[in-house]
């Protein structure tokens, strides 16, 4: 059965359209040209030259080795996720102790936990820890605020595992443990993608956390050097633009190749 | 109290427990370790640290213990330098702008005094200009080196745009205000201002005060004497700078363009604008993106003179120098007595130099020739010398936490948000200690 | 972006919980036991219960980070509280997060449905729309910042619409320019929710509705916007909570200037404790923030009985 046209939500996407791609347009061309072409053209002109100057600058710049680092720190943050939630997610839906319901409620208040809210104590933790100006000292608390949104969406996804199958296992004898490397662990992979994303998508996002806990070139993520390279030479808009696009690459391509975990983990929920 | 102390050291115990694990976990990232035969040195970031890197990488060649610099931008340099300085993070050396910028420092016992070290080697103090050194000392002692070059706010010009519309270099208020009207006919910003950083409208105040009142009103404003900004010569100053805001002089939207990411010094090097008022490093961050403009078409002169006030014409305002302090925990005082003796020498002056900067060592006027623009070190050389008073940036002198509401008070001054009682009131809540 | 999310699934797993409570008459055997919880809930503990908790003690402690911290009382909270750009902040927030909701859902709801339609084009189209979800708020705000600057960005080209392209010096487009900043940033993820909620209506309900004879605008009142009722709600939380924690947008767009014109509550903790080395008003806003957001989600919640209509939500996937 066809159905009319609908008009207006038509219309808003494609004033949408517009919105949205007009501003991608202007920082896709003006990271093709130099910087006198810019400016002698303005940002809403096609691109009279061509060069990929701005790109090597920005690594020249450093973004290599901020490249490094945020890739350490997502790397590490999604490994602590990996380790720690799925065992929590396992005990919240099957375990009968009372203590765990308990932990499972200091989760969903973790949820109303800003990352803003502790950062005063965190630097002052971080920092008595020695950790100050050092990549652990990012991932940890990081990793730690990826913790309820992975926990909740992880043991949903456990949730949704018949528990006849848990039955039948229990029936052969078999512990816990093995219930969860042979049961749980493959019938939730929807889940644990999801959670992998997610926290992937945090690390590699992550501001607040970097900006107060590090200062040196050695230790800085690419967030920070965009905003670094912001405060310094603002001006130089093809060269920061430049560096905006190598920023979102590593993303579209996760994007390209696996769009719906993507599209899963940046709900942190609905995750099923 | 103590019990707080122990709780926060039993989590921290835990975190780097944690920590231990994460490594174990991923087999040891590449994360920064500090070792111990280096020193830190935690320097402003902005186009004057090639010559901090030259000078460090130099410093490494012959010595064991290495130095690393490190550079925070400048617009978070100030508040990150406090964050950390009390904490086991803290830099061995770092750079401030000496008086008020270290005293909490010196309050809380943090930084060595160089007393010590100038006992070993007197060029330590002799080597630099009297009057700007004792701007680092505190109590009687000594607790910085100056590092860098002596900062004083000049108003900078486009030759080019001034000569196209026949406007000279004003001397005077009144020349100014005459100045700003004719370039605003050419539909030229007469002004360039970084609204959006709010210190370089500050600039404008430390100056006006200046010359209408004199530095004592400052003073004694700083010394916890509310009624100074209620004074005549305080809204005289507020008036005249109304008047210049009402004139155009800043265009409409310098609120919305910063100095630090380079928008206002661009504006002036590309003929947008014919005025800037700025410090003297104006000459180092326009030579950094267009060498060309910095050394044919960039002009300056002293602030105008103000006929009636009670200022001297020839005082400055600005920064009297920048200065590396030096933390009383370092664990290589020897290495960084060294290091701070790089500071008079030769090469050290020439580089300062070479790059539009006007060191503040007995030397200097020596290598003046030498300099990137020798015409331009002889003049602030020259201004220096026959400055009666030199004040240092209002936002340095006052403690650190008055700094944010001075800057908006500053700000909406300007941009009419407040009146002149709104911003005395402002100015009257300021923190003094 | 990160408590944007994090909020979302609270709700929904709440409601998961008590509408299946201890699942099935499985055997006693076999259940792992509370250890498996606790490396993970050790780690939260240390790294986000006990700052928090520590805040809460520091709101009532003076401390400039250089001395050692001392007990002060009530004195960081009668000060934020008398602090006139304190309660302005309050207010900030609140007006962005509402204008936030009012932007961002009637868009995202028109074109989640529009995307929810099957047609080919749709597809390649939608792929555009979601590019800004690919990028973090830092470089959301660094990119903005670059585009509009007056003198070298869009509005020197485009004076017929901006004018002297001030929108970073008057409260008025400084308050725009953050709303439609965090609007282009995250209406797509609204889109992603109600297209995902759109798709699960099923047609039957369209298809008796056209034998009646309903119109287009009768369909989306009646059918489509009832549907999405728990997505709505779902979709608000995450504003909400968002708009209370926007930080990176302020601090790089306009610094909560002009003057303190967009100094809103979360960026004013951290120019209290971190600018000006107030860290007590700094916790006691900090505590302020983690309130309102837990109360507010609460109240979303409680209002719209959500957590008593799960249903509709399993079609949601």
């Amino acid at each position: 059965m066809r159905r009319r046209p609908n008009y207006l939500a038509g219309a808003a996407s494609l004033a949408w359209l517009f919105i949205v791609g007009l501003p991608l347009y202007v920082m896709l061309a003006a990271t093709v040209q130099s910087r006198s072409d810019y400016s002698k053209g303005g940002p809403l002109s096609w691109p009279e030259g061509f060069t990929l100057d701005n790109f090597t600058s920005a690594f020249d710049e450093g973004f290599g080795e901020y490249y490094l680092n945020t890739v350490i720190v997502t790397v590490a943050v999604v490994g602590i996720v990996l380790l720690l939630v799925p065992p929590l997610a396992y005990a919240i839906v099957r375990s009968r102790s009372k203590v765990t319901s308990l932990v499972f409620r200091l989760f969903l208040l973790g949820l109303a936990i800003p990352a803003q809210a502790v950062i005063v104590p965190m630097f002052y933790l971080i920092s008595e820890a020695g950790l100050y100006d050092n990549l652990i000292g990012v991932i940890l608390p990081t990793a730690a605020f990826c913790l309820p949104v992975s926990a909740l969406v992880l043991s949903g996804a456990m949730r949704d595992i018949s528990p006849e199958l848990f039955e039948a296992m229990a029936m052969d004898g078999a512990t816990p443990r093995r219930m969860f490397f042979q049961l749980v662990l493959p019938l939730s992979r929807g889940g644990l993608s999801t959670i992998v994303v997610f926290s992937a998508l945090q690390a590699w996002n992550g501001f607040l956390f970097p900006l107060v806990l590090t200062q040196s070139d050695s230790t800085k993520v690419i967030t920070l050097g965009l905003y670094n390279f912001q405060t310094e030479h603002g001006i130089n808009i093809p060269g920061l633009l430049a560096a905006v696009v190598l920023s979102m690459v590593p993303v579209l391509l996760v994007y390209l190749f696996a769009r719906r975990a993507l599209v899963q983990g940046l709900m942190g929920v609905g995750g099923k | 109290m103590r019990t707080r102390v122990r709780f926060s050291r039993v989590l921290a115990c835990g975190v780097a427990l944690a920590a231990a694990l994460t490594l174990t976990a991923c087999g040891g990232n590449g994360a920064s370790a500090g070792g111990d035969d280096k020193i830190h040195v935690l320097v402003y970031g902005d186009a004057t640290n090639k010559v901090e890197k030259a000078v460090v990488d130099k410093f490494n060649k012959t010595s064991k213990v290495k130095v690393v610099l490190d550079t925070i931008p400048g617009a978070d340099y100030q508040q990150k330098l406090q964050t950390i300085i009390n904490t086991p993070q803290a830099p061995d050396v770092f750079f401030n702008w000496g008086g008020g910028s270290i005293q909490p420092f010196v309050k809380a016992d943090l930084l060595l005094p160089l007393d010590d070290f100038i006992a070993k080697d007197a060029k330590l103090k002799d080597a630099f200009l009297p009057s700007v050194f004792d701007s680092a000392v505190l109590d009687g002692k000594a607790y910085g080196v100056p590092m860098r070059g002596t900062q004083p706010v000049l108003l900078f010009h486009n030759k080019k745009v001034l000569a196209d519309a026949g406007v000279q270099p004003p001397k005077t208020w009144a020349e100014l205000l005459d100045a700003v009207k004719t370039l605003k006919a050419k539909g030229i910003t007469p002004i360039a201002l970084g609204g959006g950083d709010q210190w370089p409208t500050l600039m404008w105040f430390e100056y006006l005060y200046d010359r209408i009142a004199g530095p004592e009103l400052f003073k004694k404003a700083l010394s916890g004497d509310k009624d100074a900004w209620a004074s005549e010569d305080s809204k005289k100053a507020l008036g005249m700078l109304k008047e210049l805001v009402d004139a155009g002089a800043f265009g409409t939207n310098f609120d919305s363009v910063k100095f630090t990411d380079q928008g206002s010094p661009t504006l002036l090097a590309r003929g947008k604008a014919g005025f800037e008022l700025m410090g003297s490093w104006e000459y180092s961050t326009i030579q950094d993106f267009d060498k060309a403009f910095a050394e044919k078409s960039l002009g300056y002169t002293a602030f105008p003179s103000v006929p009636g006030g009670k200022g001297d014409a020839a005082a400055l305002v600005g920064n009297t120098n920048n200065f590396y302090s030096v933390m009383k925990k370092t664990k290589h005082p020897e290495a960084v007595a060294e290091f701070l003796k790089l500071m008079y020498s030769d090469d050290f002056v020439k580089q300062q130099l070479a790059i539009g900067n006007l060191p503040t060592t007995t030397n200097t006027e020596q290598y003046l020739d030498t300099s990137a623009s020798p015409a331009f070190s002889h003049f602030q050389f020259d201004l220096v010398k026959k400055a009666p008073t030199f004040q240092l940036s209002w936002d340095q002198a006052y403690p650190q936490s008055a700094a944010t509401p001075m800057h908006q008070a500053v700000q909406q001054f300007v941009n009419g948000r407040l009146d002149a009682d709104g911003f005395i009131k402002a100015m009257q809540a300021l923190p003094t200690e | 972006m990160t408590t944007q999310m994090t909020r979302a699934s609270a709700p929904r797993t709440v409601t998961g919980k008590s509408s299946r409570p201890a699942r099935g008459s499985a055997a006693h055997v076999g259940r792992p036991g509370f250890a498996w919880a606790v490396p993970a809930t050790l780690f939260f503990a240390l790294f986000a219960i006990a700052p928090l908790v520590m805040v809460g003690v520091l709101s009532f402690m003076s401390w400039n980070g250089l001395s050692e911290p001392e007990f002060v009382g009530l004195d960081n909270w009668t000060r934020i509280f008398d602090d006139p750009v304190m309660i302005q902040s309050i207010w900030l927030t609140l007006l962005l997060t509402l204008l936030g909701v009012a932007l961002q859902t009637p868009l995202s709801i028109l074109l989640g449905v529009w995307a929810a339609g099957e047609q080919r084009n749709r597809a390649v189209l939608s792929a555009i729309y979601f590019v800004p979800l690919l990028l973090s708020s830092t470089a959301v705000s660094v990119l903005w910042r670059a585009l509009l600057d007056p003198n070298f960005g869009v509005p020197a080209q485009a004076t017929w619409l901006f004018g002297d392209g001030n929108l970073f010096g008057k409260q008025s487009t400084a308050i725009g320019v953050l709303a439609f900043v965090s609007t282009w940033q995250f209406t797509p993820l609204h889109t992603l929710i109600y297209q995902g909620a759109a798709r699960a209506i099923p047609q039957v309900l369209y298809q008796a509705a056209e034998i009646d004879g309903a119109g287009r605008f009768r369909q989306f009142f009646h059918i489509t916007l009832p549907q999405l009722r728990n997505s709505i709600i779902t979709s608000m939380i995450l504003m909400v909570v968002g708009g209370l924690t926007t930080f990176e947008t302020v601090l790089i767009l306009t610094q909560g200037g002009p003057g303190t014109d967009t100094t809103i509550s979360a960026y004013y903790m951290y120019q209290k404790a971190f600018k000006s080395f107030d860290f007590g008003a700094g916790a006691a806003i900090a505590l302020v923030l983690v309130v309102a957001a837990t109360i507010i989600s609460l109240v979303v919640v409680r209002l719209s009985g959500y957590d008593k209509m799960r249903g509709t939500m399993e079609g949601m996937s």
